[in-house]
């Protein structure tokens, strides 16, 4: 019969489907027949071999997160699969669209203790939106359509489909009219008037307003009309760290990042504002310190898409659930124009005694090359050219680029938020680099997370990637953790001096260019060379090996209680 | 505080799993639950007692749930609670009399027996089951059986749990495979 088709060729349709055009991942034995009859299908969707599952999934999620569409990763039963879960469990916290396919033992030996089984949709519950176990060649196309759509609706997140390889080989007639049904997922509602009316009303008698900006406003397209309101309205803005981008940092109204290694006054201007406007946020502890001290004159209005934030870390006064775009438009409409002038000039009077956009680093006596010197540098360049996105990974450098980088436009800031994961940013910065293949993806990490997936320059290599630019901000420590074992732990720096070979050479010898630098001078010649040399580049910065980020609200303190400086020496 | 919330819950595979998953995930005690059909196929009605500080927020979480069709909190309502308890005494011929006492005391019956033993089935409150159960230690060495408490509120009309959605569709891709749990 000429409608019938394999399993694992329904697979790949429903992807098309779907609209994929690339998928990450490595095969294995349980998901064999799907890359067979992938093969037919190979000018329609790409296929990206990595070198660890860990980096398929990284590298889906920063396709997601640098287009706004699902990403899609791959792996086999087993060793396979259990090697996504961290990923999974990134896009789980940072609600990342990520549709996860892995192969499964087939039906006649599951639950066997076969060869390469494992219960990854049991391992996969707690860091999924939905997950699904599949041994139905028949269940394919409607599963596929709602693992799709759970994963992009409403607040994005990671899906999990477990095909069993029985379930690929089988031969069935595609039913592609399966309506969706899953009366348990509810779609995000409307706004409703009736609370926006009242949150305008709190926002047009506040003296000392603040809108805080979160990653829902970047992933609802809100970043316009977030500026027309503010613009409107005249309320200084914050953006979290995934709020980065949302809000242009060149606008007067722009006042910068909050948190643990947010600035001095924006801290302070949380501490005193009177309405605090939360948009796409969820109040991390990052960000609220010790929660219960977090902003206490404010009346919180948050607008969130998931009703499960509104009130889970703090009190709100107005909850308004529902799209951020949606809810920005309604709020907008509703609000006259208005400014905040006399409070914005306070905020920027204690801007003014702190530096800002000056960390504060204390350069040794030596002319040693300083984070700051690399990040000044890669400043300037970023903002004579355009056309680039920065991908980074978790920890000293990856506060230092949301500190010392000028940031302007939605989805330019990739990180690992939630979860920190480390060895985030070369896998992602690989995906977004093939999503825009017209555009330079910088990504900016440091030695420690470097290492932990650096293989996937491999990757780079093979499909001849040529727009991966990696900065390593290289100290030779595990440096957040060793800066806190300085300033809490007596210095007594246990398991945080990390040595790895010539990441130049590495670079080399996966057949990419590698540069290193350590003086001062070199680092803008660099960075200008390593943008304009036709293919991707490792840039090895050797930096003073103790600096640390400041300010820092150390761990369970109230943000007002920030450390500005080193102490002296 | 303890609640008792009542759930319809879809009848897909893993649903069950993924509720005692996000409540220990979400460090919640979890004191009893209870699973049946409800009058919709396809559909359970399940009463669960939770110990939470922030029944909302456990609520929230719940409905985030795919499987989850509805929460309702019935701790502060009107509502009847009854829970079965299945007791086996261990107890000799002579002693039966004493055993039969306490049953008529408290509505139960004996529904089996053997050489040594009494098995008594009670279905009421929690509370008047612990009564029970603690009369008839003090006559032998028992072995408990309960099935955690089942809830229904007094109030309000009678309810269909619904499945939205078309009805005349084909099978859902569940349908064939291995239950709730």
């Amino acid at each position: 019969m000429t409608d019938e088709r394999t399993g694992a060729q329904v697979m790949c349709e429903a992807l098309v489907r779907e609209d994929v055009e690339v998928m990450f991942g490595i095969p294995g034995g349980a998901i064999m027949p799907f890359y067979h009859a992938m093969w037919e299908y190979r000018d329609r969707l790409r296929h990206v071999l990595c070198r660890h599952e860990q980096g398929a999934g990284h590298a889906a999620e920063g396709y997601a997160r640098s287009t706004g569409k699902p990403g899609v990763c791959v792996a086999t039963s087993g060793p396979g699969a259990t090697n996504l879960v961290t990923p999974i469990a990134n896009a789980w916290m940072d609600s990342t669209p990520l549709v996860a396919i892995t192969g499964q033992v087939s039906s006649s030996v599951l639950g066997k203790d076969a060869f390469q089984e494992t219960d990854i949709t049991g391992i996969t519950l707690p860091i999924t939106k939905h997950n699904y176990r599949i041994s139905r060649a028949d269940d394919l196309p409607s599963v596929f359509h709602e693992a799709f759509h759970i994963a992009c609706t409403g607040r994005p997140g990671p899906v999990l489909i477990d095909v069993t390889k029985d379930a690929q080989q089988a031969r069935v007639v595609p039913d592609w009219n399966t309506p969706l049904n899953v009366p348990g997922f509810s779609a995000p509602v409307g706004i409703d008037r009736r609370v926006v009316r009242e949150a305008a009303r709190l926002l047009a008698g506040a003296s000392k307003p603040l809108i805080l900006v979160g990653h829902g406003v970047i992933i609802s397209g809100a970043a316009p009309e977030l500026l027309a309101f503010a613009e409107r309205t005249g309320i200084p803005v914050i953006t979290t760290l995934h709020g980065i981008g949302a809000f242009p940092e060149d606008h007067p109204l722009s006042i910068g990042m909050p948190g643990m290694h947010g600035w001095v006054h924006v801290n302070r201007a949380i501490q005193e504002c009177d309405v605090l406007l939360s948009i796409g946020a969820r109040f991390d502890d990052r960000v609220t310190g010790k929660a219960s001290t977090f902003a206490p004159r404010a009346r919180i209005i948050h607008i969130d898409i998931d009703p499960s934030e509104i009130g889970k870390n703090v009190k709100v006064a107005v909850a308004i659930v529902g799209d951020a775009r949606a809810a920005l438009c309604a709020l907008l409409d509703e609000m006259q124009p208005r400014n905040a002038a006399i409070w914005l000039r306070n905020i920027r009077e204690t801007q003014a005694t702190h530096q800002h956009r000056q960390p504060y680093l204390r350069r040794p006596d030596t002319s040693e090359l300083m984070p700051h010197d690399v990040y000044a540098a890669l400043n300037s360049e970023l903002n004579g050219r355009g056309g680039y996105r920065v991908v980074t990974d978790v920890g000293q450098h990856q506060m230092w680029a949301a500190q010392l980088i000028e940031w302007r436009r939605p989805r330019t800031h990739i990180t690992s938020g939630g979860a920190g994961t480390m060895g985030f940013a070369v896998p992602a910065a690989m995906g977004a680099a093939i999503a825009h293949p017209d555009e330079t993806i910088w990504a900016i990490v440091g030695d420690g997370g470097f290492q932990m997936t650096n293989q996937e320059l491999a990757t780079i290599g093979q499909e001849g990637i040529k727009n991966v630019k990696v900065a390593i901000v290289n100290n030779g420590y595990l440096g957040m953790v060793r800066q806190w074992q300085q300033l809490f732990e007596g210095k007594r720096y246990s398991g945080t001096p990390l040595s790895g070979p010539s990441f130049a050479g590495l670079a080399e010898a996966y057949g990419l260019r590698g540069i290193t630098v350590d003086r001062i001078e070199d680092a803008p010649g660099a960075i200008r060379a390593a943008w304009d040399h036709d293919g991707s580049v490792v840039l090895d910065f050797r930096v003073e090996r103790e600096a640390n980020v400041f300010p820092l609200v150390p761990p369970g303190l109230s943000i007002g209680e920030m450390i500005t400086r080193e102490a002296p020496a | 505080m303890r609640h008792t919330l009542i759930a319809l819950v879809e009848d897909r595979p893993g649903a069950l799993n993924r509720i005692l998953g996000l409540l220990r995930g979400r460090g919640l005690g979890l004191h009893s639950i209870a699973v049946g059909d409800s009058e919709t196929p396809g559909v359970k009605r399940t009463t669960v007692l939770v110990d939470t500080e922030s029944v909302e927020q456990t609520i929230k979480q719940l409905n985030r749930l795919i499987e989850v069709l509805e929460v309702t909190d019935v701790t502060n309502a009107e509502y009847v609670v009854r829970e079965t308890a299945l007791v086996k005494i261990q107890v000799p011929e002579p002693r039966r009399e004493e055993i039969r006492t306490v049953a008529d005391v408290f509505g139960a019956r004996i529904v089996g027996s053997s050489p040594h033993t009494v098995v008594v089935e009670m279905t009421d409150t929690p509370d008047r089951l612990g009564e029970m159960i603690a009369r008839v230690m003090a006559i032998g060495a028992c072995e408990t059986m309960r099935s955690g408490s089942l809830a229904m509120p007094l109030g309000g009309p009678a309810r269909r749990a619904k499945i939205a959605g078309p009805e005349d569709t084909n099978q859902a891709w569940w349908s064939q495979a291995d239950g709730i749990s």
